[in-house]
């Protein structure tokens, strides 16, 4: 082509604007996305906080003025507090695991993906525990405006930790199959972003829906 | 015009690989997608219009009985639903896909198989859509569905549930598509593609794309809520539970706003290509350009609460997101203004797509003052849910969305085919458009004015409005006149219309260096880029760096508004167009993965409809995660060793042999 | 290349056919138009929307002859030389940043003004009215009187009156044109419009829903008169007590749910304002002209008396009111029903021709897709999902007797 003004070169075949991975920036931009989805979701448990029309409660108890029946405070602070630590140490983990991934330290790096996994999978173990205590104490998805925020919200949350944990679990699948090594490090970096974001959503729901009264 | 030229005497020698069903089906081409998004969309396109067809016949005179009340309600929802979300965002998708890889000097987009995800679950969601009007039960609650008229409660068939569950699955698309378009712009850029160098379009496709990442999940969560409150029995939006239906409101005009600009800045993109071209003059004060559209999206998130201000919000909201509202008019009307200053000087050639833009300029500068006139909260309490309304956000939509649309395909038509669209039809096709399109729309601004309410089956006589509507039937029949030539130009150009190299237009962006239509490997090498408009660097002795660039000289009536382009790869008498294996260059492979997830994916709410159908709800979800490993797991290209990096700082990417997340 | 000619004239045939259009609008009776108010709070909205109104036609006539000129003027001619290659100004950027920021502070500063002038609490003395919107009818009550109505609304001139407008389902959105801005009426909350009428006219106005509400949104209209003062009060007395009802040997009803006695009027004379609103009736935008759907029906007359047995053992006491007579609350109150100009939420005239109909099968008069079925089910022998079996002549007896009811 007779121009000065385009030139052509044999460009590498994965060249990137910014050197960073096409997949780390998309990522970014669905966690981007997802900060807003879990926004309106938060927003909307707060604007409807106090306007239940019938018990249970989050803090306080409440007496049914038909039956008389008394609805306990449905939040258990201190249970949530447990799961809260351990999601909090897997986003320890993780990054445990990532810089084992980029060492290429095989024997570490299954252990802490393993390490996050177990502990997402515990995370789940205390919100099925706190789910069926909350029914049974009265508190269903249909029963009040708190029960439909409540479960939304953690109930989409769990979703998320529930998703990286299956990604959890295939990396650490593919790690003891083939071993992941630096050339892998993109993919698990991906995964911890996400993992620590769904960790820092997690920190707004506590401190926002369990500990402001 | 430009059918008085006689077609080339010789047969084409290249043409775009033309596969069989199986290869659009599978293809990752993000030219294939294109195609696919832009006759998807002017199909649906034209369904919306048939409803708006009904509605006009209906509404032509006093006390009509064509349609029932219940049908009425089914196509105006279908209508607004139609235009919005199935014809002008998959249009402008189907730029995003064309335009940007090449515009940026890019192979493909960054995600080729999830762009073609995205479009199987558009025409999913579509289908899903529409396939209510089949069983009788279209949607019947407006295209903004306010709660609780919505909930199961007042509308408890099937209806609702085809809305919000379509609108959930075309939800998946946007977004998928929105995460792989910002990562494409941000990270695919050829050398020296600076974003001030970036084509204007590709600047106002990369804003849009924030839009919908930042918009879609709130009106997910909006839909979610009433999902959940339809299907599961929770109480978002159940008056006797406490709640308050303007937790809709706020959710989905949040999202709403937004939407608008998710329409228009497209379309602004497209006319600002358009009009530096056939003005043969740069685009007037690009940087402010760019800064405006930012700041237009920046604001469309803040202005949200202007559609409620007949919810009674109170005299200082009232006053802020009257104020707010007001703002905008500003780097809107910069917009304008440059445009203006960049026909201004200029040679302007008035070749249909210019006719287009132009059109844009001045319609949606009425949907825009209009636009002013609802932004003064007392005013809008006399127009709000009005005809006025009607009227001015089809001047928005229809004067300014759709204009920049039609510009875009007579523009681009070329570089798709190879060939051009009949000037006379898109003449006849922008006249009879602009003509029908006032007389339908201006009207209306008179019917609202003097009392007529929008989503209104039928009025009485003698209260005034008989004239208005009967114009605003007529002008609909207009248009569609207008819009039949529009299909059969588009149709019989993709084989008759006349043979074109890769610039007719004498454009400035690299996009024209390639040829017409584009090789699917796009860039034999990928370009560096010096300037914002390379292609006139040589032209305009002012700019060039290589001085000496013949001046084009207009020989006949034809050439006239048409470059004589000046390279005719592919032409006969020229070596034909190398292929992608002889190039050495490596593309992704076709696979049918991204269309059986998206059929997957559609599945579970296929099965939320069929009364929560468990074996196709868990099964959907089982086979959606099936695929989703499949696709994931597999390269997506053949395995091959990547060149050796020329040039320093460029770093190959590892190839990632057992799985890549593309 | 010179202007093509039949641009030009179709260019002109578009401005003609907009111009007679507004010269249509301008011309002819319109007899809802936002633009010619009769209170305070439209002519407050109707001043900003001049500004707004000339500011928007000043600005669109500069851009387009802006537009036009250039387009004219420079058009592609062969041989032109290339245009010279400008890239902006930043001067002229920053003009046209600047003027319509000053155009905007024209708007804003009137708007806000506007804003916060007819926001204003409402003075002590209003007229208190509440307004309930129902899926497809509106219920007005006037709580200072304890008068409830339906669907039509009389005002007295020259008074302060403050709506309080709720709904008892969907959203719904009261507009008054002429009288007005429109408010939402939103389920589980209460919006409020205040309003002075001027001294004259003594006028019928149109009401609308202005917000999409399901089936009959169209069909969900309502009739607006102001009166003279003391026309007015006479009318909500008449209003506050129980129905006229002079038909001969009628027995005084009994009401076993009701634990006061009803109080009958037994005057004859209606109020002076029922004679304004016999004048208003006739008005064209007033009567309504909905065409009536074929229906076989043999009776061409009715008898009240009958008709007033009839109606105490019929099921229209399970939804509605007559004073003294029933106490139903889901439909509108019939007390005054024979008083009112329009049936079916201003759809019809109350005639004994609409109103039989309405009452034979009221499903086939107006759209009522409602979910549970909960509409005005038919009265008429042998109809589906009839809630009596009623022949013509007993739906007949039944209408005299209604119409009776002023």
């Amino acid at each position: 082509m007779a121009t000065a003004a385009i030139e052509h070169h044999d460009a590498p075949h994965h060249h990137t604007s910014t050197g960073l991975d096409n997949t780390k920036i998309a990522v970014w931009a669905f966690i981007g996305s997802e900060c807003l989805f879990f926004m309106s979701l938060i927003s909307t448990y707060l604007i409807y906080k106090g306007r239940s029309l019938v018990g249970p409660l989050p803090h306080e108890p409440w007496t049914d003025p038909a039956t008389g029946q008394t609805f306990k405070a449905i939040l258990n602070i201190p249970v949530t507090s447990a799961s809260t630590f351990v999601l909090l140490m897997s986003s320890l983990f993780m990054v445990l695991a990532h810089s084992a991934v980029v060492r290429s330290d095989r024997k570490y790096s299954k252990i802490w993906l393993a390490m996050t996994a177990l502990a997402g999978t515990t995370f789940l173990g205390f919100q099925a525990f706190e789910f069926t205590e909350f029914v049974h104490a009265g508190l269903t998805l249909d029963r009040n405006l708190f029960g439909s925020t409540f479960f939304t919200l953690t109930g989409f949350h769990g979703a998320h930790v529930t998703v990286g944990v299956i990604w959890l679990i295939t990396l650490l699948f593919i790690d003891i199959k083939r071993g992941l090594g630096p050339r892998d490090a993109v993919n698990v970096d991906i995964c911890a972003l996400y993992w620590h974001f769904v960790d820092v959503v997690w920190i707004a729901i506590f401190t926002l829906v369990y500990l402001i009264q | 015009m430009a059918t008085t030229v006689a077609a080339p005497p010789y047969a084409t020698a290249y043409e775009t690989k033309r596969g069989g069903l199986w290869d659009w089906l599978t293809t990752v081409d993000h030219k294939k997608i294109g195609q696919l998004y832009l006759y998807t969309a002017i199909f649906w396109f034209f369904v919306g219009g048939l409803e708006a067809g009904l509605i006009r016949w209906q509404l032509r005179q006093p006390n009509a009985g064509f349609i029932s009340a219940d049908l009425y309600n089914q196509l105006f929802t279908m209508h607004g639903t139609t235009m919005i979300f199935l014809a002008i965002m998959p249009l402008s998708a189907a730029f995003f896909n064309y335009l940007i890889p090449l515009q940026i000097g890019a192979r493909d987009v960054a995600f080729p198989r999830l762009n073609a995800f995205s479009y199987w679950v558009f025409l999913a969601g579509g289908l899903f859509m529409n396939f209510s009007w089949l069983v009788g039960a279209a949607p019947d609650g407006g295209w903004f569905g306010y709660v609780p008229l919505t909930t199961r409660a007042y509308l408890p068939g099937p209806n609702i549930d085809y809305w919000l569950l379509g609108l959930q699955i075309l939800g998946i698309s946007s977004l998928a598509a929105a995460f792989n378009f910002a990562t494409t712009i941000i990270n695919m850029r050829a050398p020296g593609m600076h974003f001030m160098r970036m084509p204007i379009f590709t600047w106002a496709s990369f804003i849009t794309q924030f839009l919908l990442i930042l918009a879609f999940p709130i009106i997910t969560v909006a839909l979610t809520f009433l999902q959940f409150d339809r299907f599961f029995g929770t109480n978002f939006y159940t008056a006797d539970a406490g709640a308050d239906p303007l937790l809709w409101q706020h959710l989905f005009w949040l999202f709403g706003h937004p939407e608008v600009y998710i329409l228009i800045l497209p379309a602004f993109g497209l006319v600002s290509e358009v009009l530096p071209t056939f003005s043969r003059k740069p685009l007037f004060g690009y940087p402010v350009m760019v800064y405006s559209i930012i700041l237009i999206a920046f604001l469309g998130f803040g202005v949200w609460a202007h559609h409620m201000f007949a919810v009674g919000m109170g005299p200082i909201a009232d006053s802020v997101f009257g104020v707010t509202t007001m703002l905008i008019a500003i780097p809107t009307g910069v917009k304008i203004f440059n445009w203006l200053g960049t026909l201004w000087g200029g040679s302007l050639r008035f070749t249909t797509a210019m006719l287009f833009a132009v059109g844009l300029v001045g319609l949606f500068t009425i949907g825009g003052i209009s636009g002013i006139m609802h932004s003064s909260p007392p005013a809008d309490l006399q127009q709000t849910d009005s005809y006025f309304i009607v009227s001015h956000f089809h001047y928005v939509l229809f004067g300014g969305s759709m204009m920049g649309i039609f510009a875009g395909v007579y523009y681009y038509f070329p570089k798709i085919t190879g060939r051009l669209m009949s000037e006379s039809l898109g003449k006849w096709h922008f006249w009879l458009t602009f003509v029908g399109m006032n007389l339908t729309f201006f009207p209306m601004h008179y019917a609202g004015l003097t009392g007529m309410a929008r989503r209104t089956f039928t009025y009485d006589a003698n209260q005034g409005w008989d004239v208005e509507n009967m114009t605003a039937t007529i002008g609909y029949f207009v248009l569609a006149v207008a819009m039949t030539i529009f299909l059969v130009n588009l149709l019989r150009s993709r084989s008759k219309g006349q043979r074109v190299g890769n610039d007719p237009w004498g454009a400035p962006t690299i996009e024209w260096t390639l040829p017409s239509p584009v090789p699917e490997y796009n860039f034999e090498t990928l370009p560096t880029v010096t300037s914002r408009y390379p292609l006139w660097d040589r032209q305009h002795s002012g700019h060039a760096e290589v001085p000496g660039a013949p001046e084009t000289e207009s020989h006949t009536e034809h050439e006239d508004i048409v470059d004589v382009a000046e390279e005719h790869r592919g032409l006969p008498g020229e070596p034909p167009l190398p292929t992608a294996a002889e190039l050495g260059i490596h593309l992704p492979s076709p696979t049918i993965k991204p269309l059986l997830a998206a059929l997957a994916l559609t599945l579970p709410f296929i099965g939320l409809m069929m009364n929560k159908n468990l074996i196709l709800m868990i099964g959907g979800g089982a086979a959606f995660v099936l695929v989703m490993y499949s696709w994931l797991l597999t390269p997506i290209e053949p395995e091959h060793h990547p060149p050796a990096p020329v040039g320093g700082g460029d770093k190959p990417m590892a190839d990632s042999p057992f799985w890549t997340a593309r | 290349m010179p202007p093509h000619p039949a641009r030009r004239s179709a260019a002109l045939a578009a401005l003609t056919a907009g111009a007679s259009v507004f010269l249509a609008a301008c011309s002819k009776d319109v007899p809802n138009s936002t633009l010619t108010p009769h209170t305070d709070l439209g002519r407050d909205i109707d001043a900003l929307f001049d500004i707004l109104l000339w500011g928007g036609v000043i600005v669109f006539t500069l851009v387009a002859v802006g537009l036009l000129y250039v387009v004219f003027r420079f058009r592609h001619r062969p041989g032109d030389p290339e245009p010279k290659q400008i890239h902006g100004s930043t001067v002229l950027e920053i003009t046209w940043t600047l003027i319509p920021a000053l155009v905007l502070a024209f708007i804003a500063v009137p708007t806000v003004r506007t804003i916060f002038a007819t926001q204003q609490p409402p003075p002590a003395d209003a007229l208190q009215v509440e307004v309930i919107g129902h899926q497809w009818w509106w219920e007005f009550r006037y709580p200072q009187s304890n008068v409830v109505t339906a669907n039509e609304l009389f005002l007295p001139t020259n008074r302060t009156v403050h709506f309080t407008l709720r709904t008892a389902d969907v959203i719904h959105s009261f507009w008054i044109p002429q009288l007005g801005s429109k408010r939402d009426l939103i389920t589980n909350r209460t919006n409020h419009i205040v309003l002075t009428t001027d001294s004259t006219p003594t006028m019928a106005w149109n009401g609308f829903c202005a917000e999409y509400c399901g089936s009959s949104h169209a069909n969900m209209r309502f009739r607006v008169f102001t009166v003279p003062p003391d026309a007015f009060d006479e009318w909500l007395a008449h209003q506050a007590a129980g129905p006229v009802f002079s038909a001969p040997g009628m027995p005084a009803p009994v009401d076993t749910t009701m634990t006061t006695p009803p109080e009958v009027t037994q005057d004859p004379a209606l109020p002076r304002a029922f004679a304004l609103v016999d004048t208003f009736a006739r008005l064209p935008h007033i009567r309504p002209s909905t065409p009536l759907p074929d229906m076989p029906f043999a009776a061409t007359a009715g008898d009240a008396t009958r008709g007033a047995e009839l109606y105490r053992a019929s099921p229209c006491i399970a939804c509605h009111t007559v004073q003294g007579v029933s106490p139903g609350i889901i439909g509108p109150s019939l007390t005054h029903v024979g008083s009112r100009t329009t049936i079916g939420a201003g759809l019809y005239p109350n005639d004994f021709e609409h109103l039989s109909r309405w009452i034979k099968n009221a499903m086939a008069l107006k759209a009522m897709n409602y979910p549970q079925g909960q509409g005005m089910p038919p009265m008429g022998a042998g109809l589906p999902n009839a809630m009596a079996q009623y022949d013509d002549q007993q739906i007949a007896d039944l209408t005299a007797y209604l119409l009776s009811l002023k």
